[in-house]
């Protein structure tokens, strides 16, 4: 019975379809764990999908490379994905009527001082090539960063991870930090949001109310392209 | 003309101009950049193009699952220096914030 048992599961491996078919189960799995916990940005469907995945290549002993080639019909789906940012990129210049310059102002500033102050401290503490590369990104929305990272000398993976962490760790921080210096306001704390924590900080933003989130998800948008169309140039 | 067929020519002849103008853009953006600059010259999103993006959201992030799975090949990093990154990307993010948020509230009366 275990030999049958262990003989199919090493079968299941070898299927050429197994590491697209678990990729896509722990994604549905995460977007279900994330509507049932009422779509807290704290566990992204991503997190959840990221978790499961590792514990799999780990506990099957895979190597990462095997995994990658197994999957590579999904990332190479990350190129047009980033194209169609062109939409709600030109959405979001369209709908900036208001305070144009004031909000391009706040978005500019605000994310090269969240960058520049994270790269400058990893520079001190860490002095590691890779990790300072992967770090310029840490504010842009993911799917950019893991097409830009590795254009800028850092590593894809490691440019996700820490991006995920930075939209948690703002997502939590931020609201309550803009508060207790009494700078809170739909407009700002929205803006603030989508600049240092993009689509995990949006999705707090709508838990926050209609106008925190159009803030926020027109100040990811603006800050990922700044830094897409700037930093290739620049490093 | 299909939304995805849009996308997917874009990429394409993006990948093809940064590299023949010898750019370090990657060609998707150069892809989104041309996008959007035709998108701006119409003034309009062509409805198959809507259509396709409002389908295409939800999965983003599973085309970015692939990589960032890759952050298994890092661990001897992330066990060396992840401390000093959590450390790193919270307090980054204080002056940032501070910065935004006075932009966008200085002259602006406190509600």
């Amino acid at each position: 019975m275990m030999i049958w048992l262990e003989n199919g599961l090493a079968q299941l491996q070898q299927q050429s379809f197994f590491w697209m078919a678990m990729t896509l189960l722990s994604f549905w799995m995460g977007q279900h764990v994330y509507r049932l916990l009422g779509n807290t940005p704290l566990l992204p469907p991503i997190l959840t999908s990221f978790s499961i995945l590792v514990g799999l290549l780990l506990i099957l002993d895979t190597p990462y490379v095997e995994y990658q080639t197994a999957v590579m019909p999904l990332q190479m789906l990350l190129g047009p994905t980033v194209v169609m940012l062109a939409v709600p990129l030109y959405q979001a210049f369209a709908a900036i009527r208001q305070d144009a310059w004031r909000i391009l102002l706040a978005v500019t500033l605000g994310s090269s001082t969240t960058v520049l102050v994270a790269v400058a401290l990893c520079y001190w503490l860490i002095g590691d090539e890779v990790i300072l590369n992967s770090l310029w990104t840490k504010s842009v929305t993911t799917p950019l960063a893991v097409v830009l990272a590795p254009e800028l000398g850092g590593l894809a993976a490691l440019a996700a991870a820490f991006i995920l962490v930075t939209g948690l760790f703002g997502a939590i921080l931020i609201p309550p930090l803009l508060k207790a210096c009494r700078m809170d306001s739909p407009q700002a704390t929205g803006l603030t949001l989508g600049v240092c924590a993009h689509a995990i900080g949006t999705s707090r933003a709508l838990e926050l109310g209609t106008e925190y989130a159009a803030f926020s998800a027109l100040a990811m948008t603006l800050t990922a392209s700044l830094f897409a169309f700037v930093l290739p140039f620049l490093i | 003309m299909p939304g995805l067929m849009i996308l997917i020519f874009f990429t394409v002849f993006g990948g093809a101009l940064s590299a023949t103008l010898n750019l370090p853009l990657p060609g998707s953006i150069m892809g989104m950049m041309l996008l959007l600059v035709l998108l701006i010259s119409f003034r309009r999103v062509p409805r198959s193009l809507a259509e396709s993006v409002t389908s295409l959201t939800p999965y983003m992030p599973l085309f970015i699952v692939p990589a960032s799975v890759g952050l298994v090949t890092q661990t001897d990093l992330l066990m060396e220096h992840g401390l000093e990154l959590l450390f790193i990307l919270a307090i980054s993010l204080v002056p940032g914030a501070l910065v935004c948020a006075a932009i966008m509230r200085w002259g602006k009366r406190s509600v």
